[in-house]
């Protein structure tokens, strides 16, 4: 029988492939292994060298080129991938839950009439079954979804597989094709990828990250938070909903399509921990959740908790820290 | 400039989610519902539009009674048109089949800007914007935090986000879909007086039944995330909370 094939969509910036494609590789490697099924990496770009001997965690990578195939331009990449996939007689297609996975996922949907699982955290093969675990309810449901038909479509959330086994020793063998159709009249032209300007306070190199969930309430508030980060040298970041309040500047998000960090401490308050919101922040050091609602997703990366109103805890844990440095 | 708004109802995740007996779903008598964020959002962005350069701005509302409710709001806000789609509870979250229902009435309104929210909370298939997109045959792009149009309305320039805080700048042709990740603006506010007002004057249209399709991806089971919750609770009322902070930050050297 010929094995079944799992093709990954890639995604890259600047040559370099993203964090999440090596993640979604070690995840599908990972399955496809477990029922002795291939996997590809699919790569678009407009210039296959950069890709030429990476040694991924794949059966083999296959390299789509054209000139538009250099930016991420979902447009373009929705009128390619179709006829590759096809080409490779796919059984499953991964994706990053990113920008531009989300993007693709209506389009490849319907132009394969295959089913799309988006948000999952867990991904496994059972004999010819596909069973993926996709993550709801800001992250506070879980439900198992079997993808029916003979191609399934899914999304991976960033963070869910280890990036360090995207890569293996071996560089896989590469095939190098052009693009199966033309990419002119695209009804979507990418213009520019604009880096961030960074202001003041640039969080991803802060030791302490003070973060400023919903729970805040108003951007008075902040002021609280400003104190207890400048108690422990650290600075204020924030969640996405308090950056769209205006209460603080989009550089200071963490998450999904803001800011990853890494701090020696992390101290969420009134974070709801929304799965777009903890991929940019679990990788840090020490992680202490305050909440008012004891179900928050929060506490399930934090590793540590107090169920309490941030309001009233922040000026005495200041308070606390000051008299703690006092006694030194 | 015609620009269509659909508003889902999700539910309201504050609330305790309660998993009906079926083991796959949630249990209807307790969820409570809220305009899904991301599309209130992009009804913020339709009227920001509006405000910018005019533009008739209608509001879908999908969902039960409550999207009703939503209606209210939107036209409060300022929206010109309240449409309601009525969807049973077991296909509440369907994208899929919510984008069947509303393709027809949008390719024969004829709308120059379709906008919804990137995601919606209770989304685990391919979104409902993407889908809409391959209905009306129109292009695509999502994650958008904000756009400018061409005075000939022929061209719109968005902004994507991208991961590290990277904005992509695209130009799409229009008509075309788009979905919001979050309004140029913080959504505005309304008082309730306003709303009521506009309750009573409110002249909802009814799309009608859709017609049968194929349902998207349904869970097999449904359960409650958080079991396996990992951090240590310390206990206790602010003063103890505090002081247990303080030492766990003392013996890793933070404070």
């Amino acid at each position: 029988m010929i094995p079944r094939e799992v093709v990954v969509v890639a995604e890259h910036v600047g040559g370099l492939l993203t964090d999440v494609t090596l993640e979604i590789l070690a995840g599908a490697y990972e399955m496809a292994r477990s029922v002795g099924w291939r996997v590809t990496c699919l790569i678009l770009a407009e210039d296959p060298k950069p890709f030429q001997a990476l040694p991924l965690a794949a059966d083999r990578v296959v390299v789509v080129t054209d000139p538009l195939l250099g930016s991420p331009n979902p447009a373009a990449y929705a009128r390619v991938l179709p006829h590759v996939v096809k080409d490779l007689s796919a059984r499953l297609v991964v994706l990053g839950n990113t920008s531009l996975g989300i993007d693709l996922a209506g389009a490849l949907s319907h132009d394969l009439g295959a089913p799309v699982v988006s948000g999952c955290v867990g991904l496994r093969a059972e004999g010819d079954r596909i069973i993926a675990t996709s993550r709801l309810c800001g992250g506070k449901l879980l439900a198992q979804v079997e993808p029916p038909g003979e191609l399934g479509i899914v999304l991976v959330m960033p963070g869910t597989f280890h990036r360090e086994l995207g890569m293996r020793d071996a560089v896989p063998p590469l095939d190098i094709r052009s693009s199966p159709v033309p990419l002119d009249n695209l009804p979507v032209r990418f213009v520019e990828l604009q880096e961030p300007k960074m202001g003041d306070v640039d969080v991803t190199k802060a030791s302490v990250l003070i973060a400023a969930g919903r729970g805040v309430q108003s951007k008075e508030n902040l002021v609280l938070l400003e104190a207890l980060a400048k108690e422990l040298g650290g600075a204020v970041c924030a969640t996405r909903p308090v950056v769209d309040q205006g209460w603080l500047p989009r550089t200071r998000q963490v998450g999904r399509s803001g800011m990853t960090v890494k701090p020696r401490l992390y101290l969420a308050l009134g974070v709801s921990g929304a799965p777009e919101h903890t991929e940019g922040m679990k990788a840090s050091g020490l992680i202490v959740a305050v909440n008012k609602d004891p179900d928050a997703p929060i506490f399930d990366v934090a590793h540590y908790g107090a169920t309490a109103d941030l309001l009233e805890l922040v000026p005495v844990l200041t308070e606390k820290i000051r008299e703690a440095k006092g006694t030194q | 400039m015609k620009i269509a708004v659909v508003l889902r109802q999700v539910p309201d995740v504050v609330e305790e989610l309660v998993i009906s007996d079926d083991g796959r779903s949630l249990s209807e008598d307790d969820v409570m519902y809220l305009t899904n964020e991301a599309d209130d959002h992009a009804l913020e962005e339709a009227l920001v539009l509006k405000a910018r350069a005019g533009a008739q701005v209608t509001a879908v509302s999908a969902g039960g009674d409550e999207a009703k409710e939503a209606l209210a709001t939107a036209v409060a806000k300022g929206a010109d048109e309240a449409i309601h789609v009525a969807v049973p509870f077991e296909h509440r979250g369907d994208n899929a089949r919510l984008a069947s229902v509303l393709g027809p009435m949008m390719k024969s309104a004829g709308y120059d800007l379709i906008l919804t929210g990137v995601w919606a909370a209770d989304q685990m298939d391919a979104g409902l914007a993407g889908g809409l997109a391959t209905q009306l045959s129109l292009p695509y792009v999502g994650g958008l935090v904000s756009m400018s149009l061409d005075p000939n309305g022929a061209h719109a320039v968005v902004r994507k986000e991208f991961p590290g805080g990277r904005l992509g700048v695209l130009e799409v042709s229009l008509p075309a879909v788009f979905g919001i990740q979050s309004a140029e603006q913080p959504p505005r506010y309304v008082p309730v007086s306003k709303v009521l007002a506009a309750k009573k004057a409110l002249r909802v249209r009814e799309q009608g039944e859709p017609p049968a399709v194929a349902a998207g991806v349904r869970a097999s089971k449904l359960v409650k995330s958080g079991s396996e919750a990992k951090a240590e609770m310390l206990p206790g009322a602010v003063p103890q909370v505090a002081e247990a902070i303080v030492r766990i930050l003392r013996e890793r050297g933070i404070a």
